[in-house]
């Protein structure tokens, strides 16, 4: 007898059994108490029932199988329906997303959570406060163990808008992860973003790879600065020099600018002095742009020949480029 | 020097296994996605040119999946994401919704063992158009009116291949297009500082949203040329930065080094994923990057991550649809896939030493015959497909629009 057939507390439902037929494709050896459990939470679903066995129902299916988009969408309508806490089912929520790093349902009910609790606190300055530092302090947990975790990077950008967090203990926070480590590209993204668009002075709807000119000049003097410190500590680090080029766009400012800092970490005349492919990826581009396609050129061939040979074909390609140009 | 293969016999024993026999309980967790699985064992059998299935087998695996449409329009991702038949009907339709990306690998597996007549074209190209926000992206079901499921790139690429499958452009039976021109906006808007694409441009860019997103703009018709040459300049370009579009696919790839490898997720063994640390001095000095006629080349699908069996074809295939996969230097990936990930029981693991599973195994085979391995079929990148399979579900799509009963379904209802 199964868990729920055997359960008084069950015995009012009639279950709806699902059969896979003859010869399914991808037949999974599902588990008996995952086809009875979906059983009963059709029946549930036909009769739209909201009620707290409903909760363990869907507690119990998420644990067979978190990936399951229904029964998410079916737990948070009956969470709002019921009035059950959002606080608690939060504290749930942490415990299943600590088990399941990997999965995205999770996220989007907790932001279904936050979207159903914000209108109540949304004139409570204390109670967001509260509510930002509890959030991130979570994210921080979840970030221990995988900092580079893409649904919680998602949902931190869902934050920071939905509680408009473009601040200095945003900025803090991804400097305490790029101390740990300074290839953390999802860090570094999520920088790019807190420092241009912030709605304060950010063009709005500025695409990521366009100049804007709301940027300050002090802010893009500092970011040039972050991302220069992070490339003397690991020249062969391709985040920060993507970074320094994309600032470099957003303030529309020439990649020449840059040509003095960038020969620090290869020069093309005497190749022992050579420290990071991505100078000279940067050096080419910049001679390519004030017309010194020569040098631009011995750049590239040392690239396919010598520095990053993995990549000979494209750097080749580049070669021509600059020829028919 | 062991010379790189793909044992295709040991794969074809693979993906029958995992066609007759049964999944183990663990794949539950994949249950919400069984149409997926379902595609990717129909389309590898087919890439490697496996003995045709009986029709007895076809019959029941065209029937299962007919069994998984929902009765609005679309298709359920596993007969547990739907009711029987019985229960629908009055207003009960929104119970279990239709699912976008099981719809595309319904489809698609549909065109295997069936054909199109028996999909409810027009409930179903509605329904797809009821998915669509007014940002133009898509969501992956609609529940109560609502618009479920995240802004990322993946649902666009599903959407425009569901529309291309059902030949969804074509207007008969008045239904109304998805709005291609929000789409391609949000598909511009989703390109990152660095050149990748992200499911939006204030995210990490990462290789399989932009191959989601490429893939998208390839079945517009949308993809710019490389040299950076537009064609009509009246109609934008899809991609905002060809060029640093190039740059990020070319830069996933990492040499791989075999003898320090260890199963830490983030740990040595990758050039650049190798420092936690922050000191310089732990850095590889650069001429280690030098190359060797045993070297390993596999692909990342963020800046900085490990080497993964699928981003060699999501990098791979993105730039062949740009027209570039001629960048890429196919020996060292294929010594990656078939002398590392490839197993010795059939299928590729995700990792070097990894077990096989159902999606790495897929996609290992796509990455190579997306460079042109010799014992696979041609083919398709953009929809992941053989060159013959995208050419027969053409004809079956056409000829499907000739039958009544596909074209006025909801007339008759
Ligand atoms: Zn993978």
């Amino acid at each position: 007898m199964g868990k729920y057939e055997g359960d008084p507390a069950w015995d009012d439902v009639v279950p709806i059994p699902q059969d896979d037929g003859e010869g399914a494709l991808a037949q999974i050896a599902y588990a008996d108490e995952y086809a009875e459990a979906m059983g009963y939470l059709r029946a549930i679903v036909a009769a739209k029932e909201h009620s707290s066995r409903v909760l363990d129902l869907t507690v119990e299916i998420i644990s067979m199988n978190p990936a399951h988009y229904t029964v998410w969408l079916y737990r948070a309508s009956t969470i709002f329906a019921l009035d059950h806490p959002i606080q608690q089912e939060i504290e749930w929520v942490n415990e299943v997303a600590l088990d399941n790093e990997k999965n995205y349902q999770i996220w989007h009910h907790r932001q279904l959570l936050i979207d159903h609790l914000y209108p109540s606190i949304s004139s409570d300055p204390v109670a967001l406060q509260k509510l930002a530092n509890s959030e991130i302090a979570f994210l921080t947990l979840m970030f221990n163990s995988d900092s580079k975790n893409y649904h919680v990077w998602s949902y931190r950008q869902y934050l920071v808008r939905k509680l408009n967090l473009f601040n200095a203990s945003e900025i803090k926070s991804i400097e305490a992860l790029l101390k740990v480590d300074v290839r953390n590209n999802s860090a570094w993204s999520h920088r790019f973003f807190i420092v241009f668009s912030n709605p304060e002075y950010a063009t709005p709807g500025s695409a990521a790879t366009a100049y804007d000119p709301g940027i300050p000049d002090a802010l893009l003097d500092c970011e040039i600065e972050f991302s220069k410190a992070a490339i003397f500590e690991a020249p062969q680090n391709q985040s920060p020099w993507n970074y320094l080029r994309g600032v470099l766009r957003k303030g529309g400012r020439p990649l020449a600018t840059q040509e003095c800092f960038a020969s620090e970490f290869a020069k093309i005349e005497s190749e022992e002095e050579v420290k990071s492919s991505h100078a000279l990826d940067f050096l080419a581009d910049l001679w390519n742009e004030e017309g010194e396609t020569e040098k631009a050129d011995k750049a590239l061939k040392l690239l396919g020949d010598k520095y990053d040979p993995i990549r000979k074909n494209y750097w080749e390609w580049r070669r021509k480029a600059l020829k028919a140009a | 020097m062991t010379h790189a293969k793909l044992n295709r016999e040991l794969h074809i024993k693979y993906w029958q296994r995992c066609l007759n026999s049964l999944l183990p309980t663990g794949y539950t967790t994949t249950d919400s996605t069984r149409m997926s699985l379902g595609y990717f064992i129909l389309s590898a059998l087919d890439i490697l040119s496996a003995p045709p299935l009986p029709s007895a087998q076809r019959t029941q695996i065209r029937n299962w999946i007919l069994c998984c449409q929902h009765p609005s329009g679309g298709f359920c991702g596993s007969p547990n994401h739907k009711f029987p038949d019985a229960y629908y009907g009055d207003g009960k339709e929104e119970m279990d919704p239709a699912n976008l990306p099981a719809t595309l690998f319904a489809l698609m597996s549909l065109g295997f063992v069936g054909r199109m007549e028996e999909v409810k074209r027009v409930k179903c190209l509605r329904w797809l158009k009821s998915l669509q926000r007014d940002d133009g992206s898509f969501g992956e079901l609609v529940r109560q009116g609502r618009i479920e499921g995240g802004r990322d790139m993946r649902y666009c690429f599903v959407a425009v291949s569901v529309r291309w499958l059902l030949r969804g452009y074509i207007k008969i039976d008045s239904v109304e297009d998805i709005d291609i021109e929000a789409l391609v906006a949000h598909i511009r808007a989703g390109q990152t500082f660095d050149g990748g694409v992200s499911e939006s441009s204030q995210h990490e860019a990462h290789a399989g949203y932009t191959y989601c997103a490429i893939a998208c703009l390839s079945l517009l018709g949308r993809l710019p040329h490389s040299s950076g040459a537009q064609t009509d300049s009246e109609i934008s370009p899809g991609l905002t930065n060809i060029s640093g579009t190039i740059r990020w696919l070319v830069s996933r790839q990492l040499q791989y080094h075999n003898e320090d490898d260890n199963s830490d997720d983030e740990g040595p063994g990758f050039e650049q994923s190798q420092n936690t640390g922050i000191c310089a001095n732990t850095e590889p000095p650069l001429e280690s990057l030098l190359i060797n006629e045993n070297m390993f080349v596999g692909f990342n699908g963020r800046v900085n991550k490990r080497a993964d069996t699928c981003y060699a074809f999501w990098v791979v295939a993105s730039l062949s649809m740009i027209g570039e996969v001629e960048l890429v230097d196919p020996e060292p990936m294929r010594r990656f896939l078939t002398e590392l990930t490839q197993h010795q029981i059939g299928g590729f693991g995700k990792c070097p030493g990894n077990p096989p599973d159902i999606y790495h195994s897929y996609l290992g085979l796509a990455a190579l015959a997306t460079l042109g391995e010799a014992d696979l079929k041609q083919f398709d990148a953009t929809l992941c497909i053989s060159v013959e399979q995208r050419q027969r579900l053409e004809i079956l799509g056409e000829e499907a629009l000739t039958s009544r009963n596909y074209t006025c379904f909801s007339r008759e209802e």
